[in-house]
């Protein structure tokens, strides 16, 4: 756990610059929908883009404005800023249209060496998988030509096997958190994702096992609620640690940055096409509200959550300005609320240390009313 | 919503040629609240002449119709102002209702603007961030029985999340069916040949909804009605071009206003043809509201419509010719009626050219929407460009600033870039947004008499160049 502390909290941690020290290349992309394999296939470093709770936003502004969400300023912010130099290149997902419009002004004004747009359909019906399978050998044919040789089909499946053991890993320490007993907090296991997604495909799976072999020894005690958090991008390690300072243990998440992230084992089905198996893969685990229909699917996988974490309250939370999750979050809500389920819906700021007293009260008054 | 039908279906009993005189003494004889009066000096506004009353008769008319559809045997079919309604009006059993041109219409005519409505979609925890022409019309099935949807479309998805996230709750809530037209962001051609296929399911599903295989003879009787819709709309897009504009102001609403709800009737080709007459008039005696046109104003997205006096009629008033707004930029094509292929693949086209589908649901936002409204700038010689910054539109807000630098590198134009909800008063009162307007044209946009702005070798060296950060 020691590791995780010092190396996420930087944008360019130790895996990072050795890896360029190396000579090779990192591509960065926002969204939960790009299939890293084929970047990891290509013998690049996928690295998920993030802000990591960074709260000035002042270059960002002049490009987005106030009305777009402040992750995405946050995160246009560093790239703007130079922070994320050490990116050769960029993928560009439809994810929302803060995205959208972060990456273009990100694109217009620093023109990186590479770029694509990986256009990933709004519904999971049988004529998008197909039209997405198109898309994702588009997207393969863009890295090849980036890194100047083919990718066989042999390395895709390869790169699919062993994101199947990294989801392995993850779906273990979720298990952990979620048990009767946790030995990792919501903070940690935030902080061990993020570290996960900036880092070589073998040394997370290393980083990985090291965790779950810490938690052996570990036991958390003296939390009055088990808590859920759901909602818009949440890459705050220090927003899920305020929750939990104030008693409230985050024992399961529906977070991109989280348990939206990591797919079911595509490896266990039969081995036809590689595209089709990631197109299946990443489109129909889906589970972000860009997908307008659906809510059930969403609304299932929060019940599920629920009831394997057997959490006390639920906190669903998103960013001003996020259309997606903060419509989302009322629907989810309601449902939680017919359910009988206690749940606490917030509006925040990113990174914005002066909400803070609001939050807590807010959180403490839930604890209360549930613990 | 019921004060609204009730106000229409006076409209609807009154021939047309009392509709005038009656909506002008209304305007004039102070018996009305001030928010509704400054609606109806709007919509009745002289210079508008005959098309007024027309362009009301057509807009209570297509209300009425949704009022009365269970009466009638059919269906009321919610569609966002993306979605073309000439398919709904293909249908026996259907009649469309435009969630924005309803939500527009209670703005104007409604004491109190709809915000009562804005207030009970609020009521249920919603973000204030949502997109208020769609918020008025949820309060709107909240709050009144006459409009009840009993399917909703949504083609917003690709172009405008809030749109998208808000159908689906409404459909949720209301319990009701959601059809989903998406729009792939891929200009490469299979985006569209994608868009085919999503819409060929829609119209199935639409036919499994109602009951009802959608006829050629029908649908052919709707296009060829379209297509008398889209000459006039590019006779009045002629018209504009002209220095000083003859076409009112209060034009650009009726226009777009028309295409987002009766394209394909024949109320839509009256109202239009009407629009065509009054410009042409106006163009023959070089008829102008102020004394002389100051500035040719390009509003790059939507306008705003809580107070149309203060807005349309002001900027004319003053001078400042208002030649459309990016809702009007659909660039309607003459569909090949031929055969039921034909008519939907030309429909289909149609769709993936309307407003915010066809910029903001492009592969690159700013790009398109560029191309757009340079083009129309070129077109209807723009001196000035403004982004009314409806809080809502996060697409457009997030790369507005691409869209200024163009502006200015590619046309040398300056974009005013205001704040301010479109429907809803509360957020920047039109006072503010007269002053911020007034400022501008007379500090930045060259008058008339002087040059055309040029760039300066050094200004245009730094534009050319990516911002360092």
């Amino acid at each position: 756990m020691e590791l995780i502390s010092s190396q996420a909290p930087g944008l360019e941690n130790d895996h990072v610059i050795r890896w360029k020290q190396s000579g090779r290349s990192i591509v960065g992309y926002t969204c939960v929908a790009t299939p890293t394999e084929i970047i990891e296939a290509g013998g690049l470093l996928p690295y998920r883009i993030r802000a990591l709770g960074n709260g000035n936003t002042e270059i960002a502004d002049a490009h987005l404005s106030r009305f777009n969400c402040s992750f995405c300023r946050s995160c246009l912010q560093l790239g703007l800023d130079g922070s994320y130099d050490f990116l050769d290149g960029i993928i560009e997902t439809n994810g929302c249209d803060h995205l959208r419009g972060m990456i273009e002004n990100w694109v217009y004004q620093r023109r990186p060496r590479f770029f694509h747009y990986l256009k990933v359909p709004h519904l999971g019906d049988s004529a998008s998988i197909e039209y997405f399978v198109e898309e994702i050998k588009i997207y393969k044919k863009a890295i090849e030509e980036f890194v100047g040789r083919s990718i066989s089909d042999q390395q895709i499946w390869e790169q699919i096997g062993r994101q199947d053991r990294i989801s392995d890993k993850i779906r273990t320490i979720y298990r952990i958190r979620e048990g009767e007993k946790p030995s990792i907090t919501g903070a940690e296991t935030l902080a061990l994702f993020l570290l996960a997604t900036a880092m070589p495909a073998n040394d997370a799976e290393n980083t990985l096992q090291r965790a779950i072999d810490d938690c052996k020894d570990r036991a958390l005690d003296g939390y009055k609620a088990r808590l859920l958090l759901g909602g818009s991008a949440t890459d705050e390690v220090d927003f899920v640690a305020m929750i939990e300072r104030l008693g409230g243990l985050v024992v399961t998440d529906t977070l991109c940055y989280g348990a939206r992230a990591f797919r079911p084992r595509l490896l266990e089905g039969k081995r036809t096409d590689p595209y089709l198996t990631l197109a299946n893969g990443y489109l129909e685990n889906l589970l972000c509200p860009r997908m307008i229909d659906g809510f059930r699917s969403r609304l299932s996988f929060l019940l599920d959550a629920i009831e394997r974490a057997a959490v006390d309250g639920v906190v669903l939370v998103h960013n001003k300005f996020c259309d997606l999750h903060g419509i989302d979050n009322v629907q989810l809500r309601l449902a939680l609320e017919r359910e009988s389920i206690p749940v606490l819906q917030i509006e925040k700021e990113y990174g914005a240390r002066a909400d803070i007293g609001r939050l807590k009260t807010r959180i403490q008054a839930f604890l209360e009313r549930i613990g | 919503m019921h004060r609204i039908s009730v106000l229409l279906g006076l409209v609807d009993i009154f021939p047309e040629s009392m509709v005038g005189p009656v909506g002008s003494l209304l305007t004039y004889s102070r018996l009305l609240p001030a928010d509704i009066q400054a609606g109806f000096q709007g919509l009745f506004v002289p210079r508008a002449g005959k098309a007024s009353a027309l362009f009301i008769k057509m807009i209570a008319r297509w209300i009425l119709q949704a009022k009365r559809a269970s009466r009638n045997g059919k269906k009321v079919i919610l569609v966002p102002f993306n979605f073309p309604v000439e398919l709904i009006h293909a249908f026996d059993t259907a009649v469309p209702l435009t969630s924005e041109v309803l939500s527009t219409v209670g703005v104007i005519a409604l004491r109190g603007q709809g915000e009562r409505y804005w207030d009970m979609a609020m009521a249920l925890g919603l973000p204030d961030h949502i997109c208020s022409a769609n918020a008025v019309e949820l309060g709107s099935m909240l709050g009144s029985e006459d409009f009840q949807p009993q399917a909703i479309i949504s083609s917003a998805a690709g172009g405008c999340d809030a749109n998208a996230k808000l159908h689906e709750f409404v459909a949720n809530y209301l319990e009701i069916p959601l059809v989903i037209l998406p729009k792939p962001p891929d200009d490469s051609g299979r985006g569209r040949a994608q868009y085919g296929i999503y819409m060929r399911n829609l119209v199935s599903r639409l036919e499994d909804l109602l009951g009802e295989k959608l006829k050629e003879d029908r649908l052919r009787a709707v296009m060829e009605k379209a297509n008398r819709c889209t000459e006039l709309y590019h006779d009045l897009m002629d018209l504009r071009k002209a220095v000083p504009c003859p076409v009112p102001n209060i034009f650009s609403l009726f226009t777009y206003a028309t295409r987002l709800s009766a394209w394909g009737t024949e109320d839509a080709i009256t109202t239009l043809r009407s629009m065509v007459e009054v410009s042409k008039e106006r163009l023959a005696k070089k008829a102008y509201p102020a004394e002389k046109e100051i500035a040719r104003c390009i509003w790059v997205y939507t306008s705003y419509y809580y107070d149309l006096a203060g807005y349309f009629n002001w900027m004319e008033e003053r001078g400042y010719s208002h030649l459309g707004d990016a809702l009007m930029f659909c660039f309607p094509q003459l569909i090949d009626t031929s055969s039921m292929a034909s008519m939907l693949e030309g429909y289909s086209d149609a769709a993936w050219g309307m407003p915010m589908t066809r910029q903001m649901g492009a592969e690159s936002m700013s790009r398109a929407w560029i191309e757009d409204i340079v083009w129309a700038a070129r077109e209807l010689k723009a001196d000035c460009a403004i982004f009314c910054g409806h809080h809502s539109c996060k697409q457009t807000w997030s790369v507005v600033s691409i869209l200024r630098r163009e502006l200015l590198k590619q046309m040398g134009i300056p974009l005013l870039v205001l704040q301010g909800d479109s429907w809803i008063k509360r957020m920047t009162p039109m006072s503010t947004i007269q002053q911020e307007i007034d400022e501008f044209i007379k500090n930045v946009v060259a008058s008339k008499s002087a040059p055309r702005r040029k760039l300066k070798k050094g200004r245009r060296k730094q534009l050319d160049k990516p911002i360092a950060s």
